[in-house]
């Protein structure tokens, strides 16, 4: 509850220090409110632990809080050099994030539907705004019009399946819906399941599953890198936890109906992902392919929500902090053109570029002793035992991916004597350390 | 734990090392994991589980850091400790040896190589098992000839047998308390189950060994490779598989080996009379070697699925011996190469007339390969061939065809490239690093030929204990 209010507090700040168009004051009082508003909450969680009646935030969420903050913050030190080409804005970027991630938090601590439908709104509406912030490009307009359309026309889905819940059952708090689902599963209307339909498939849509998925490649590549980092790591993680309490709390009685839905979605979302990217030559679309497969895994841990969400979490630690480190070393490298072919030789040259590339990538790919193995491990673990064949196709879509981030591996670590040695400034290379130390380390989150 | 830290250590080192002290540094640091070993080999008792280093909780889903070793895994690490030295030193006079990278990798995969042997919790070993790979990668993509396709076949073979594995591992542990050693043996599998989890591990091991169908990576990844590359590969990192064979895949799912057995055999006898028939028609001296390769391990590997005391004790001296025999064959490849320029055995000749000791050097190694009496082969693939025979006659009789395709294919490697006269050769003798390999190796030929009981006292007891786990 406290981080929301500080994150939101300190982006109202930033946004009006954006008029003193200094970058690097706006960056501190950014990351400080987002320090601050995670350790108050940590501290509140830890020693107060008081209970609030629609936003909650507990034992079994904290950890995403954090994650969601952390990846945040070493975002926006990421793109400090896209801010500071661009002074003028820097006020609107920051805040817009933050107004954005305190979305999120309500997102990962709802209770209720209302909260939860707030929160996405909140998460959604910055992020329109963000896709088209560069504005005199033409994608990025186009990746801002078509998110904003699509993105309504989900939330439109959302919402009547909302009301058509709410018809049934007459309340908005997601355990008590939980209760009646699994008390009267066999009484419920079907108009019970059409608002189940349509949530899922709002649901679906925000993650980018099949078939609600065309919208991410051209979303993705159209805006500005940091921005597409944002949402393909911390959006990716929000929306993916969102849907998994929302389902695992809401609809247990009525599993049967969803996850056949979800397994179908997750089965395709793997293989479009997956052969779309093969014969990607641009760095962010290929990004936005590989999300979509890897938020089809991260799904998994949908259908095993009586597993908690463990598994979820470490996956995400993983895929997340790789995202940052590859984007980060592209927005290094390249930032318009964003062809592929123009990191070649670029970790060969650039040491500490290389080993935090081969670390991400090979994280990605799942292939240990990376944390994204941990959690990629954990995720098919967890969903071996219902779903046997699924896994194995998730395993033999595994062994595609190896494919190509191998091939992103070789052009990164090309022999070539000519490539360019790049300066790195404090912020970037803060990032890539700590991404480098959350790829290694990051599956001992558990443990906090 | 010192296993791990002192290789890995070694890596880190190396990147800091002045230039022109690299592979001096390289040498004397390779030696420290090998007196290590020793110091292990000392206090080990024959039949033992000798702890490493444990922490016995859950650690993250059912994964324990377990580590321990027995007889067999405490003779693979002294073989991969050895090796490192060896491989440093043929090295040493050529342009790889100057280079820190090449270094750094090649003892993180030391690193990697001691965590599969001694890993004692199947999660870890899987770790361990793709963590050799990435050196091992980047060795080839950095310092190999630049054939990139060749290495991505390469890398994505591999990976889809351990994805494989990795799912084995996952299903097995739907019967057992947790991924250590001792709880998924005591899984209990119907003779289905059994058979397809061993399926899994099967196809990651067939894929490194190679075994038969599966063995077309092989070839082209070793003339691609850089002489040093090729010797890890063929020297331990395939070695690998064939442990996992023995310690893993046939005592976690022993249900399954009735159903498994034969397929293996049969594919490894394929392997066998396939593997020397292409070795016949080949030019490409390396070419000959792998091909070789995979008529020797697939004797080896049919001989693990036999899988009595005598069968695992044989596997292990032919499993040394073949170490030994890559060492030497790639280094006589690489002299060959270095010094001729082409990797074409028709386009040499005349050699033995320049270099008498290289020669000398290269008949021996020849001897051993082909497996005469006295060297370590011939003890090794007679025990085999007995076991095979045991199994089933006529598949003995097949898989006996090794020593006439061994002999065939390498002397033939030997007459046409070292015999004969060419005017005008110019060709250099041996350098003093690459006659103290030869000299070692030929000596240990000779020595584990002579006595192969030092091999087989220490692995007998643990060979038993895995032979009555199974037929439990």
């Amino acid at each position: 509850m406290e981080a929301i209010v500080i994150i939101f507090i300190s982006a109202l700040i930033s946004l009006f220090l954006g008029i003193l168009k200094k970058p690097t004051l706006v960056m501190v009082v950014s990351i400080a409110g987002l320090a601050i508003g995670a350790i108050v909450q940590n501290y509140e969680w830890y020693f107060l632990n008081e209970k609030y009646q629609l936003l909650d935030f507990n034992d079994s969420n904290i950890q995403f809080l954090n994650l969601a903050v952390t990846l945040t913050g070493i975002i926006i030190l990421s793109g400090y050099k896209h801010f500071m080409d661009e002074p003028a804005t820097i006020g609107d970027f920051s805040a817009l994030m933050l107004f954005s991630l305190s979305g999120g938090l309500c997102l990962i601590g709802f209770k209720d539907l209302f909260m939860f439908f707030l929160g996405l709104e909140i998460l959604s509406i910055p992020l329109y705004v963000l896709a088209g912030s560069k504005k005199k490009s033409a994608s990025s307009s186009e990746a801002a019009l078509k998110y904003f359309y699509l993105g309504s026309f989900a939330t439109a889905l959302l919402l009547f399946g909302i009301a058509l819940v709410y018809g049934t059952v007459g309340t908005f708090n997601i355990e008590k819906i939980g209760f009646i689902s699994m008390l009267f599963t066999d009484q419920l209307p079907s108009m019970f399941f059409v608002g189940v339909l349509f949530m899922l498939a709002a649901m679906l849509f925000k993650v980018g599953a099949f078939p609600f998925h065309f919208w991410v490649a051209d979303v993705y590549q159209g805006s500005p890198s940091v921005f597409m980092t944002y949402m393909s790591s911390v959006v990716k993680l929000i929306g993916i936890y969102a849907f998994y309490r929302l389902f695992g709390m809401m609809f247990p009685g009525v599993e049967t109906f969803w996850t056949t839905l979800i397994v179908i979605a997750i089965f395709v979302s793997m293989f479009i992902g997956n052969l779309s990217a093969l014969n990607q030559d641009t760095f962010k679309r290929l990004m936005a392919f590989s999300s979509i497969t890897n938020g089809a895994y991260a799904l998994m841990t949908v259908l095993t929500y009586k597993s908690g969400s463990d598994a979820l979490l470490v996956y995400m630690v993983g895929y997340g902090f790789s995202v940052v480190a590859l984007m980060t070393i592209n927005m290094l490298v390249n930032d318009n053109d964003d062809k592929l072919s123009s990191l070649a030789g670029i970790g060969y040259k650039n040491p500490l570029i290389g080993v935090v590339g081969i670390v991400a990538l090979l994280s990605v790919a799942g292939i240990p002793p990376m944390t994204g193995f941990f959690g990629k491990a954990m995720v098919f673990y967890q969903a071996f035992e219902e779903n046997m064949w699924l896994v194995s196709f998730a395993l033999l879509n595994s062994a595609i991916g190896v494919y190509i981030y191998l091939k992103i591996t070789m052009t990164l670590m090309k022999k070539d004597d000519n490539a360019a040695v790049i300066s790195l400034n404090w912020s970037q290379q803060l990032v890539l350390s700590i991404s480098l130390l959350a790829l290694l380390f990051g599956w001992t989150i558990l443990y906090f | 734990m010192e296993l791990l830290i002192i290789p890995f250590a070694l890596g880190l080192i190396s990147f800091i090392v002045p230039k022109n002290n690299i592979r001096f540094f390289g040498l004397i640091g390779s030696l420290v994991p090998a007196v290590l070993t020793v110091f292990h080999l000392s206090g080990y008792t024959p039949g033992t589980l000798t702890e490493v280093f444990s922490i016995k909780e859950d650690i993250i889903f059912g994964l324990t850091f377990t580590m321990h070793y027995d007889g067999i895994a405490l003779l693979m690490m002294l073989l991969t400790a050895f090796s490192f030295p060896l491989i440093f030193l043929s090295n040493y006079n050529r342009e790889l040896s100057s280079s820190p990278l090449f270094h750094a990798l090649a003892f993180f995969m030391q690193t990697g190589l001691f965590g599969v042997f001694i890993a004692g919790d199947g999660v870890l070993f899987y770790i361990f098992w793709e963590f050799t790979l990435i050196p091992i990668f980047l060795i080839l993509y950095w310092f190999g000839n630049g054939n990139y396709t060749t290495l991505v076949k390469f890398f994505i073979y591999t990976m889809v047998g351990s994805l494989a594995m990795l799912l084995s591992l996952i299903w097995l542990k739907q019967y057992a308390v947790s991924f250590a050693y001792g709880d998924l043996i005591a899984a209990q599998l119907s003779e289905k189950e059994g058979f397809w989890i061993m399926a899994g591990f099967m196809l990651a091991f067939a894929i490194k060994i190679p075994v038969f169908p599966f063995h077309t990576w092989q070839p082209n990844t070793y003339s691609t490779a850089p002489m040093a590359g090729t010797m890890l590969l063929s020297a331990l990192m395939l070695k690998m598989a064939l442990y996992g064979m023995i310690k893993w895949m046939i005592p976690l799912a022993p249900e399954g080996l009735a159903n498994m057995k034969w397929i293996v055999v049969v594919l490894g006898i394929i392997g066998i009379i396939y593997g020397g028939i292409i070795a016949i028609k080949q030019t490409d001296i390396k070419k000959i070697f792998a091909y070789a390769s995979i008529s020797h391990l697939g004797l080896i590997a049919a001989g693990i699925m036999i899988f009595s005391q005598n069968a695992i004790s044989a596997s292990m001296i032919q499993i040394i011996n073949h170490s030994i025999l890559s060492i030497g064959l790639f280094l006589v490849a690489e002299v060959l190469i270095s010094r001729t320029g082409t990797q074409d055995i028709t386009q040499m000749g005349g050699i033995a007339e320049k270099a008498p000791k290289f020669a000398f050097w290269f008949m021996i190694i020849t001897f051993a390969s082909v497996s005469i009496p006295f060297s370590a082969g011939f003890i090794g693939e007679f025990l085999l061939l007995r076991e095979i025979s045991q199994f089933k006659l006529s598949l003995g009789i097949l898989a006996a065809s090794t020593l006439v395709f061994g002999a065939i294919y390498m002397i033939r490697a030997y007459q046409l490239s070292m015999s004969g006269h060419k005017e005008n050769l110019q060709f250099a003798d041996l350098t003093w690093n690459e006659w103290v390999v030869f000299c070692i190796l030929g000596v240990l030929a000779l020595i584990f030929g002579l006595a192969p009981y030092l091999i087989g006292d220490m692995v007998k007891e643990s060979a038993l204990q895995l032979t009555y786990i199974v037929a439990n």
